[in-house]
C-alpha cells in the first residue's frame, strides 16, 4: 500500500512535469511560425500572396503599395476612393459601394467549433413581427422528447407553445430528440431565420417562428450526409443560409429559400483537424483550406466554379528548430488544452523519432549513479530505473522527489 | 476505536468546519442575493442568456472554496500532529500504525466531503429556483473540477505536512502545486467534462497517500 502510494506519487510527479517543462520550454523558446496569407485579385484573376510586408504573385512578382491596392479595388476601395482611382466598373459591372458591402462577407471555421461545449437552451426569436428590430424572446427551447419552451422569468414550461411546436415538428416527420441546433441566437442580426436542426436519424430541418406559428420545413439532403456541424450566418447577400459539415462528403452551403445545397469545391476536408476561411467579394469567393503546416487556396466565381488554386506548406513545429531540439530533449508532453479543442483532456503529444532516446539514456545513468552513491541495492531500485527510462526527465525527476527509502530500513512488524 | 479516533480529530478540525461550512452559506447566500437582484434588473431571458451564449458564471467565488476549505482542513487537522511530533504519540499505541492514520485521515475526509457537498446540494436547490436543469447541469459540471480539487488539495496537504524533511515538503509542494491548478484551470462552462473522470480516479487514489509520508515519518526520516 505505501509502496503503491509512492509509485501514484511518482505518476502524478511525472503528470505535472510533463505539463509544467514543455510549456515552460515553448513560452521561452517558441517562434513566430510563417503564415502566409493570400487574397484573390479580381484584377488579375490571380492569387495575391502576403508574407509580413512582401506583396506578390505567386510567380514571384513583386508589388508595390499602390499596385496591391489597385489590384484588390473590392478590399481597398475606400482608399481608391479617396484617392481617386477607383475604376468605375470592372468585367462589366458597375462598381457601386452598396453592392461592393452587401456582396462581401468573411466566414471562419476551426475545429474548436465541433469539440466544445454546446448550450442546449435556444431563444427562438419572432422572425416576421413587422418591425425593424428584432426582440428578445421571454422563452427558451430545448427539443429533447419533444420540443419544450421555458419561460425565464417563471422557469415553468410553457405548455401551449410547446405542444404547438411539437404537433408542427412531428406533422414534418421530426423524430426526436434534436441532433444539431444551429441558429444565431443574437438581436443583432439584420433578420432572424430561425434554426437548422437535425434530428436523431440525421434528417435536417429548419424551425423558426412565423407570427406566432412555427413554421417547419424538411431539407432534401444526400444519402449518408453525416452532418457534424452546422453555423448559421447573416451574411448582406443573403445567398445561402448556413454553412454545412459534413464527417467525409465535404462542405456545404445551404442557399435561401430554396434549400438547394451548394457544395464548396473542396476535397478531403476533415473537420476534426482542418480550418477554413471563406471570404467572398463581388466576383469570386476564395477559400482557405488550413491544415497544421500548409494551406490550399480555392477561388470560386459567382456559379461556384473553380477559377484558380494556390497552395503552400512550411514547417511544422517538430521541423522547426525549436521543435527539433524539444522533440531530442523530451519523449513526450501533456496538454490539458489543445489548439483543436475548447474541451479540457489529457493531450498526450509524443514527440516523433527517437532523438529523445539519448536524453533518456542520460536520465537513467543519473538514476542509477544515485542509487549507487546512496547505497541502495540497485535491485529494488529497478522499477524506479525503468519509470526514468521511458519517462526521461519527468520520471527523473518524480523518483528523485518521492524518495524510494523503503529497502534502507526495515518496518518492525506490529500486528 | 474509529469513534475515539474520530472524536480526537473532530475537537481538532470542528473550528475550521464550522468556518468553512459558514462561509460556503454566506457564498451561497451572496450568490443567490445577487441572481435575484440581477435578474429584477436586466430580466430573467438576459441574465439566461450571459449564461448560455456569453460564459457568464454567477457562481465565481465559488471557485477556491474547495481549495480554502480542503487546506483548511488540513492544515488543522495534521499540523498541530507534526509539532513536537505528536502523531509519534498516536504511533505508540498499540494499534496499526497505518489503521490508526488511516482512520484519522478517512474522517477528515469524509467531513471534508459532507461541507463539500453539502454546499453543493444547497447550490443546486436555489439554482433549481431560477433556472432550468441545463444551466445547472452545466453549473454543475463547471464547478465539479474545484470540489474534486479540494478533495485533492486535502489528500495533498496533509501527505506535504506529515513528511517529515523540509526538503522534501518543498519538493511535494511543488508537485501538488502543478497538480492542484489542472483542476483550478479557467475554461468555458462544461469544458471539464471529458477529463472529470480520469481527475475523479486520481484524486481518490491520492486518499491513500499520506501513508507515504506517515511511513517516512515513523521510520524516522530527518
Amino acid at each position: 500500500m505505501i509502496k503503491f502510494s509512492r509509485y501514484l506519487l511518482v505518476a502524478v510527479g511525472i503528470l505535472v512535469a510533463s505539463i509544467v517543462i514543455p510549456s515552460l520550454y515553448w513560452t521561452i523558446f517558441e517562434k513566430v511560425p510563417r503564415s502566409p496569407n493570400t487574397f484573390f485579385s479580381c484584377v488579375t484573376d490571380d492569387f495575391v500572396v502576403v508574407e509580413g510586408s512582401s506583396r506578390k504573385s505567386p510567380e514571384g512578382k513583386e508589388y508595390t503599395n499602390e499596385e496591391y491596392e489597385k489590384i484588390l479595388p473590392l478590399m481597398f476601395y475606400r482608399q481608391l476612393i479617396a484617392d481617386g482611382t477607383m475604376p468605375d466598373s470592372l468585367k462589366g459591372v458597375k462598381l457601386e459601394m452598396p453592392a461592393i458591402s452587401r456582396a462581401s462577407s468573411f466566414y471562419r471555421y476551426t475545429p474548436k467549433k465541433i469539440d466544445t461545449p454546446v448550450p442546449s437552451l435556444w431563444p427562438m426569436f419572432e422572425s416576421q413581427s413587422g418591425k425593424v428590430n428584432l426582440v428578445m424572446p421571454e422563452d427558451y427551447f430545448r427539443i429533447g422528447k419533444r420540443m419544450e419552451f421555458i419561460v425565464a422569468r417563471t422557469n415553468r414550461i410553457n405548455e401551449e407553445k410547446s405542444v404547438l411546436f411539437t404537433d408542427a415538428m412531428t406533422a414534418e416527420g421530426f423524430a426526436f430528440p434534436a441532433g444539431i441546433v444551429a441558429g444565431l441566437p443574437t438581436t443583432r442580426k439584420s433578420c432572424d431565420e430561425g434554426y437548422f436542426v437535425t434530428d436523431s436519424n440525421g434528417s435536417l430541418f429548419h424551425i423558426k417562428m412565423v407570427k406566432g406559428q412555427p413554421y417547419v420545413a424538411r431539407i432534401e439532403t444526400p444519402e449518408d450526409f453525416d452532418i457534424v456541424y452546422i453555423e448559421a450566418v447573416d451574411i448582406r447577400s443573403k445567398e445561402f443560409y448556413c454553412y454545412i459539415f459534413t464527417a467525409n462528403q465535404g462542405i456545404y452551403l445551404l442557399m435561401d429559400e430554396v434549400y438547394d445545397l451548394q457544395r464548396l469545391p473542396v476535397d478531403g476536408f476533415n473537420p476534426a483537424i482542418h480550418s477554413m476561411r471563406v471570404s467572398a467579394d463581388l466576383f469570386n469567393k476564395s477559400i482557405h483550406v488550413y491544415g497544421e503546416n500548409w494551406y490550399e487556396a480555392i477561388a470560386v466565381d459567382d456559379r461556384y466554379e473553380v477559377v484558380g488554386t494556390h497552395g503552400d506548406r512550411w514547417e511544422n513545429l517538430y521541423e522547426r528548430s525549436e521543435g527539433k531540439m524539444f522533440a531530442s530533449i523530451f519523449p513526450f508532453e501533456i496538454r490539458t488544452k489543445d489548439d483543436n479543442s475548447a474541451h479540457v483532456r489529457f493531450y498526450f503529444l509524443p514527440s516523433p523519432g527517437y532523438r529523445w532516446v539519448i536524453v533518456n539514456l542520460v536520465a537513467l545513468a543519473i538514476a542509477f549513479l544515485m542509487i549507487r552513491k546512496r547505497g541502495w541495492p540497485v535491485r529494488s531500485n529497478i522499477p524506479d530505473l525503468v519509470i526514468t527510462g521511458l519517462t526521461g526527465i519527468y520520471g527523473l525527476i518524480a523518483t528523485q522527489f518521492f524518495p524510494n527509502k523503503f529497502n534502507k530500513f526495515k518496518p518492525p512488524v506490529k500486528k | 476505536m474509529f469513534k475515539s479516533i474520530a472524536y480526537k480529530e473532530w475537537i481538532k478540525i470542528r473550528l475550521v468546519v464550522w468556518v468553512a461550512l459558514g462561509l460556503g452559506l454566506m457564498a451561497l447566500i451572496n450568490i443567490f442575493l445577487k441572481v435575484r437582484h440581477d435578474i429584477l434588473f436586466v430580466d430573467a431571458a438576459n441574465y439566461w442568456y450571459s449564461f448560455l451564449f456569453r460564459g457568464f458564471t454567477y457562481f465565481g467565488i465559488l471557485k477556491f472554496f474547495p481549495f480554502v476549505a480542503g487546506l483548511a482542513i488540513a492544515i488543522a487537522q495534521y499540523f498541530p500532529e507534526t509539532v513536537n511530533k505528536r502523531i509519534k504519540l498516536t504511533f505508540h499505541l498499540p494499534v496499526s500504525e497505518n489503521g490508526v492514520l488511516i482512520s484519522m485521515h478517512l474522517f477528515g475526509a469524509l467531513v471534508l466531503i459532507g461541507v463539500l457537498l453539502t454546499i453543493l446540494g444547497l447550490f443546486t436547490a436555489g439554482s433549481a429556483i431560477f433556472f432550468p436543469g441545463e444551466i445547472i447541469r452545466a453549473s454543475l459540471l463547471t464547478m465539479m473540477p474545484w470540489f474534486l480539487g479540494g478533495l485533492a488539495t486535502y489528500f495533498l496537504v496533509a501527505l506535504i505536512l506529515l513528511e517529515p524533511m523540509w526538503i522534501f515538503r518543498g519538493l511535494y509542494t511543488a508537485v501538488a502545486a502543478g497538480f492542484i491548478t489542472i483542476f483550478l484551470a479557467s475554461a468555458p462552462i462544461g469544458s471539464f467534462r471529458p477529463v472529470l473522470l480520469p481527475l475523479g480516479l486520481i484524486t481518490l487514489l491520492l486518499a491513500g497517500v499520506v501513508l507515504f509520508s506517515g511511513y517516512r515519518f515513523r521510520k524516522g526520516e530527518m
